[in-house]
């Protein structure tokens, strides 16, 4: 904006120094071991800074300085390809081997503790005891350097030693860990391996790419993007065939009380119980077989890209996955009958086993889907793209992420395999997490997403209308001071239509009056409504039952639909499965939305109100109906949230969750359905994480810290939409000059 | 009367203090047309500093002689308007500037503010503990009753909220009406880029506006944790007030933002007079604002810096 | 809008009493600076009315009181924009109503939805005309598929139409700055007006660009049927294509007529030359050989730089004033 400034190049990295320094002695605060209190008012500065250890983060701000001023030497080698793989798989190894789970039930269970334990266990393997030791390291910085140098000076033979290395280490840390846990004997859950293994997969991944790269890849994503969109569905097959084997191989399929069975152990724990021919077959011989069966079909389905083949592997998997759900629901059923070692009945005590061989047969699967619809070859593709209404929507550009024939279904499959498998295999805690916490703000996520994102309104009370939806759910389920008419006393789930249908009124009676108001003005009312509903919630003792909301439970969903009766109770994996439902209902009830002409006149009132006016778009109707759209849906998550969590109160509700909601979306990034998903899911996500990692009190600071550092360094949020992406970066065009700020930004 | 006096005084105090806030909030808005959520915790941070330097003075505060006490509230004032104002300032820098070098959409801006409003309250609260209830040493009394306006008792200090406010907030109008700095902070907030080719220096003058937005706000902190308590949390209640009454005044005005202020203050504490529980207080403080919006949506003065002075 | 083959046989004879615009006595004020004066003018049916004048002249005031933006405190505004529609007072009717009656607008300033594909902005005036509602879209009724892909067929009629086909799926913000003009044309007429109102279509555009719109515009009219009201300042362009002229000066109207009537009006040249012209149009226009406003005779050929220069300054103020005008409406 100002006129360029001369300036001294010294005082300028001098300031770049001292600034680097201060962020370090910020950091040295944020990471201090302890806290200070009034009465001693400087203890928690000196504590943290006035100590040696203060050195250590000095020079890591020095480090800071240094890769800052020899950035732009850096940036060249950052686009070569492999290098976002390689960086990104070597932190998450890295990650495994300091923060996550490696052994439930030794300690705290992290590396540290685990690699500590072992390492005063004499009759331990001397791989494992290595491992735990230094290899882990070693092996790390070994093939991170082997690769790094690979890419650097573009040798192919060290990037195939470095991915040859890279499968060493996976294998061996996976050995090292089983080790441990059959060792201990340790009912386990824990990530870590498996987060390595992943991590080393990336690395591999990095190599490949660098060893295939040619001058014409010299584009990091390009190079990626070759490789994924190669032969469309395998990616997923092989990733499929990896989970299959571990799941097949070694995982844990049953585990009641007192030991870990994999797949044949189980078998041989179950034999002559009378447990079902077919779980029986399965677990000798019927699993391996279609494992084996639908890899090969899958896999030969992608590489001949051959449709029929293709669709086989598709319906393989989807045969394979009923299977594997029959057989671990037969055998845990009978070893609650049996009392199998304390067993308590069907879907209980089994292991990841079952549930990775689901996830396993559901990606090969998914692949041969792919391979079967994905058509013709890569440029065949997209020259049909290119006239396809896909495009005209805007999704190509070959240097784009997941631009690749194929890359972004195959996202989307993975998003679902994890999403349907992954939790069965969690533990209790996450499970509740991934309900209570997760999934309920990605609901709510998705909702504003259609007010702020796309409608451009910053909405600060949004929060209020879960509340509306919440309470709406206690009154009609008689849990409330103030009962129904008999008539309309129903069951939680019929409350849907009616929490849905008073959230939307109710955003139409904050969105008439107040919709003219610009931005800022509609900001605060809005801040406004969502308190007074708070304070109405808790002063209004008849009706609500004040600060202690409901007097009695609101009840649990249940189904009663001619033959199914469905009874949600305390498990949270079956709220989970309810809530993905809904998450995928109003996810493709949006999605279309978006692409509809009132998501189009949403977008155009977001860039230019005055000319989406002129062109006869009632901009107030429209913003109206994105507040009411936004609103209902945190209605459906406040029936949920009401009749899962059974008792709440007005403090479930309080302003900072709305301001929370809001930070979610832009932080994923505003107007992207995925974006805003994956803010939501991140950032409830990280306090529960860093609930190991720093003190619970300081979590706040850090996604502080966290959200703080993402718009800094990327104001359009994870994963930017693309029309705000643009309105974002602005245009090269002639004509128009880069708007930064589009003229009718929602605030 | 009386009651309804002694309500209005009250209302007077929370109001002027509501005002220093408020003022804050308007001036960033007037540079930037943006909301600076983090405010609250530049408000925080001016009671925080205060409160080490009024310590470091008066230690537990017993036998603090009469003659000392002004000094002592003249540095806490200075100490918190100085703190409040270098982390408005960093905050500007940290916070702000990159984004605007970027050109973020705003709510990129709102996001980042809030990020830096949790990141500055916690650290604070890691720093100096979490309790909400940490006071003031007692090195004055405070409470003893001056005179009386109508039946209503005035305390030493009101009259020291009430007085230091009016002299801020005279001195600022003078400060934007009348200086080369108000002069550039009212062309950026008229129009920044022709107020770049009038050579005004764009990036010093939104730092500056920070600046003076802190020291009001670090001033009205020490005033806040003298009147109620110090904690790390305090800044946001406060702070949601201030914005609502700077919104109700015309946000980018400064007289409205002090008229905002008071009328804000002043309605909070009137709401015993009509008869209303005090638990609704903070309803019948939105509906007005929400009332008042409808009918004059651009606040009670209108908005524009520029028009101000 | 499908009247194609009806209107081109149809002889040009816009009868007198079919009016499309019928401005009666119109005041405009804001504060104390009156923009449009007592200003009456009638715009018949499929005629090419152009409105020319001194920068500062009211043209675009004029404009935004046609379209809903202002509310003149005096006057009365009829408007008939399709030919089967009773006549309406536009004067306080909302922005996107009157654009409903039939009158489709474009800006002096381009104002696109600059990150929307061209083929989305097309879209999104012809949508304005569509029915189906946000159930529809989610559950993705039939009628919603029809009106989509009828949607996305006209909007490509239309593309085609003003030579943007190729450039469908192009970021419109990234389109050359006579692309983004007959981009902006081309959503107008999504919208199926009766009536285009073209704020300065040619500014900013080279000479062979102002040949194809002056076609283009041309066969808007003829074509569709539609009747055209402008905005320009390019003599050449104006005199080429108008059917009548209206010469607007200080807010009031100063003469109207035929374009050959038009070029030897003395009140109209007295305006281009006279004190009312800024000093650098006067600079130029005062020289002997230029005292006249001549078909081969473009202004900003002339005096390019200077009336860029005036243009940008009038863009700002239209700018801020439409801004402030969106707001109250």
């Amino acid at each position: 904006m100002s006129a360029p400034k001369r300036t001294n190049p010294r005082t300028e990295s001098l300031k770049r120094l001292v600034s680097c320094l201060l962020a370090s002695l910020v950091v040295a605060l944020m990471w201090g071991p302890q806290e200070g209190s009034f009465g001693n008012f400087w203890f928690g500065i000196t504590q943290s800074i006035f100590k040696p250890r203060v050195l250590v983060f000095l020079a890591l701000g020095v480090v800071l300085f240094l890769v800052i001023s020899f950035w732009p030497k850096v940036v060249p080698y950052l686009t070569r390809p492999g290098v976002g793989p390689l960086v990104s798989g070597g932190v998450t190894v890295l990650a495994a081997q300091t923060l996550m789970h490696w052994g439930d039930g030794i300690g705290d269970s992290k590396f540290g503790t685990v690699a500590t334990a072992v390492s005063n266990t004499p009759g331990i393997a001397p791989l494992t005891k290595a491992f735990f030791g230094w290899l882990c390291w070693v092996m790390l910085a070994v093939i991170f350097v082997l690769a790094a140098l690979a890419i650097v000076r573009g040798i192919k033979v060290l990037a195939w030693v470095a991915a040859g290395l890279s499968l060493v280490a996976a294998v061996i840390a996976y050995v090292a860990h089983h080790s441990v846990v059959t060792y201990a004997h340790l009912l386990d859950h824990s990530l870590g391996v498996y987060v390595e293994i992943i991590g080393y997969l990336v690395i591999i991944t990095a190599a490949v790419v660098t060893a295939l790269s040619s001058a014409e890849m010299a584009e990091g994503r390009v190079a990626v993007n070759r490789v994924l969109g190669w032969r469309p569905g395998l990616p997923l097959v092989v990733l499929g065939l990896v989970v299959g084997l571990l799941a097949f191989a070694s995982a844990t399929w049953f585990s009641p009380q007192n030991f870990n069975a994999t797949m044949s152990d189980t078998h041989e724990r179950f034999r002559g119980t009378g447990l079902a021919p077919l779980a029986v077959q399965y677990l000798i011989w019927l699993g391996w077989t279609l494992f084996a069966v639908t890899t090969l079909v899958g896999a030969a389905a992608a590489y001949l890209r051959n449709r029929v083949l293709g669709w086989v592997a598709a319906a393989g998997g989807a045969i394979s996955v009923v299977l594997t759900l029959i057989t671990i629901y037969d055998f845990s059923k009978l070893a609650g009958q049996l009392h199998v070692d304390s067993a308590t009945g069907p879907w209980q005590n089994l292991g990841a086993g079952g549930w990775m061989a689901c996830g396993a047969f559901f990606l090969i699967g998914a692949g041969g889907f792919i391979a079967a619809t994905a058509h013709g070859s890569v440029r065949e593709a997209l020259a049909r793209a290119a006239d396809s209404d896909v495009v005209a929507s805007g999704r190509a550009a070959s240097t784009q992420f997941l631009s690749a024939p194929g890359a972004m279904r195959s996202g989307i499959m993975l998003a679902i395999a994890v999403a349907l498998f992954y939790p069965p295999t969690a533990t209790g805690f996450w499970q509740s997490v991934l309900v209570s916490e997760i999934g309920i703000y990605v609901l709510l996520a998705i909702g504003l997403n259609v007010v702020v994102g796309w409608a451009g309104l910053l909405d600060l009370g949004f929060i209020a209308f879960y509340a509306i939806g919440s309470y709406t759910t206690a009154y009609l389920v008689g849990s409330l001071p103030i009962k129904p008419p008999s008539w309309l006393h129903m069951s939680p789930l019929l409350a849907i239509p009616f929490a849905v249908a008073i959230c939307l009124l109710a955003g139409l009676a904050l969105g008439a009056p107040t919709l003219r108001l610009r931005g800022d003005y509609l900001a605060i009312v809005t801040l406004g409504f969502g308190e007074i509903i708070r304070i109405v919630a808790v002063n209004a003792d008849g009706v609500t039952n004040g600060s202690r909301g409901p007097d009695t439970q609101v009840p649990h969903p249940v189904i009663h639909l001619g033959p199914i009766h469905i009874t949600w109770g305390l498990n949270q994996l079956q709220y989970w499965y309810l809530l993905l439902v809904f998450v995928v209902i109003v996810l493709l009830a949006f999605r279309r939305l978006e692409n509809s002409r009132i998501g189009r006149a949403w977008a155009a009132i977001r860039e230019d109100e005055v000319a989406a006016q002129a062109t006869g778009i009632n901009t107030f109707q429209i913003k109206l109906l994105a507040f009411a759209i936004g609103a209902s849906t945190s209605g459906l998550a406040g029936v949920f949230f009401a009749s899962q969590v059974g008792f709440f109160n007005p403090d479930n509700f309080v302003l900072n969750n709305s301001i929370l909601v809001v930070a979610y979306v832009v932080f994923g990034g505003m107007g992207s359905l995925p974006g805003a998903m994956a803010g939501a899911a991140l950032l409830t996500w990280l306090p529960e994480f860093l609930k190991d990692q720093v003190p619970a009190a300081d979590r706040q600071m850090w996604i502080g810290a966290v959200v703080l550092a993402m718009m800094i360094f990327r104001p359009g949020g994870l994963l930017p939409a693309r029309r705000r992406a643009i309105e974002l970066r602005g245009f090269d065009g002639a004509g128009s000059q880069p708007r930064a700020v589009p003229a009718s930004e929602g605030m | 009367m009386t009651d309804f006096m002694s309500y209005l005084v009250l209302g007077i105090t929370r109001g002027s203090m509501y005002a220093l806030i408020a003022l804050g909030y308007t001036l960033v808005y007037g540079v930037l047309q943006l909301i600076n959520f983090a405010h609250s915790e530049v408000f925080m941070s001016g009671a925080f500093g205060s409160y080490a330097i009024v310590h470091l003075l008066v230690g537990d505060g017993k036998g603090t002689p009469a003659w000392a006490v002004p000094f002592v509230l003249i540095a806490g004032i200075l100490s918190g308007a100085i703190t409040a104002a270098a982390i408005a300032w960093t905050l500007e820098r940290v916070a702000y500037r990159p984004l605007r070098k970027r050109g973020a959409p705003k709510l990129a801006f709102l996001i980042s503010a809030i990020g830096a409003s949790f990141f500055l309250s916690q650290l604070a609260g890691k720093l100096f503990g979490r309790l909400t209830s940490n006071s003031f040493p007692a090195f004055w009394d405070q409470n003893h009753i001056i005179f009386h306006l109508f039946g209503a008792p005035v305390r030493t200090l009101q009259i020291v909220i009430v007085g230091s406010a009016v002299v801020m907030m005279l001195f600022l109008d003078r400060l934007v009406s009348s200086t080369k700095l108000g002069r550039s902070i009212r062309a950026v907030s008229e129009d920044a880029p022709t107020a770049a080719l009038m050579g005004i220096d764009i990036d010093k003058t939104i730092s500056r506006t920070f600046i003076i937005g802190g020291l009001l706000g670090g001033a009205a902190g020490f005033l806040f944790g003298l009147n109620f308590s110090l904690g790390n949390t305090m800044g946001f209640l406060p702070g949601v007030k201030a914005f609502a009454a700077a919104v109700l005044g015309g946000i980018g005005n400064i007289r409205g933002a002090m008229i905002g202020g008071l009328v804000l203050g002043i309605v909070e504490n009137m709401v015993p007079v009509v008869h209303i529980d005090t638990s609704w207080t903070d309803v019948v403080a939105f509906v007005v604002l929400v009332l008042v919006l409808m009918f004059r949506p651009t606040g009670i003065l209108g908005e524009r810096l520029g028009r101000a002075a | 809008m499908s009247t194609v083959t009806e209107s081109m046989s149809a002889a040009k004879s816009p009868g007198a009493d079919d009016l499309v615009f019928e401005v009666q006595h119109v005041t405009l004020r804001f504060g104390g600076v009156t923009s449009l004066n007592d200003v009456s003018l009638q715009m018949r049916r499929e005629e090419i009315l152009a409105v020319i004048g001194p920068n500062g002249a009211g043209k675009t005031s004029l404009f935004n009181s046609l379209t809903g933006v202002y509310s003149p405190q005096e006057g009365t505004i009829l408007c008939r924009a399709r030919r089967a529609s009773a006549p309406v007072s536009v004067i306080g009717k909302k922005t996107h109503v009157v654009n409903r009656l039939g009158v489709a607008r474009t800006f002096q300033n381009i104002r696109l939805f600059p990150a929307l594909t061209a083929l989305e902005n097309v879209k999104v005036g012809v949508e304005t005309r569509q029915r189906s509602g946000p159930v529809s879209a989610m559950l993705g009724l039939p009628r919603q598929r029809r009106e989509e892909r009828e949607s996305t067929r006209r909007a490509y009629e239309l593309l085609h139409r003003v030579g943007l086909e190729n450039r469908a799926n192009d970021i419109a913000g990234s389109l050359a700055y006579g692309e983004q003009r007959r981009l902006e044309i081309a959503r107008a007429l999504g919208t199926g007006p009766g009536v285009i109102l073209l704020d300065e279509p040619a500014a900013g555009t080279n000479p062979v660009e102002k040949r194809e719109l002056a076609t283009l515009i041309k066969s808007i009219n003829v074509e569709d049927g539609v009747s055209v009201l402008l905005i320009e300042h390019d003599m050449k362009l104006v005199m080429s294509i108008a059917d009548r002229i209206v010469v607007l000066n200080f807010g009031e109207k100063i003469a109207e007529g035929t374009p050959e009537q038009i070029q030897r009006n003395p009140a109209v040249i007295a305006a281009y030359l006279g004190s009312s012209a800024d000093e650098a149009e006067q600079d130029v226009l005062s020289q002997p050989e230029l005292h006249r406003i001549d078909t081969a005779l473009s202004l900003d050929e002339l005096t390019g730089q200077q009336i860029a220069r005036a243009e940008q300054a009038d863009t700002t103020v239209d700018q801020a004033d439409l801004g402030d005008g969106g707001e109250k409406a």
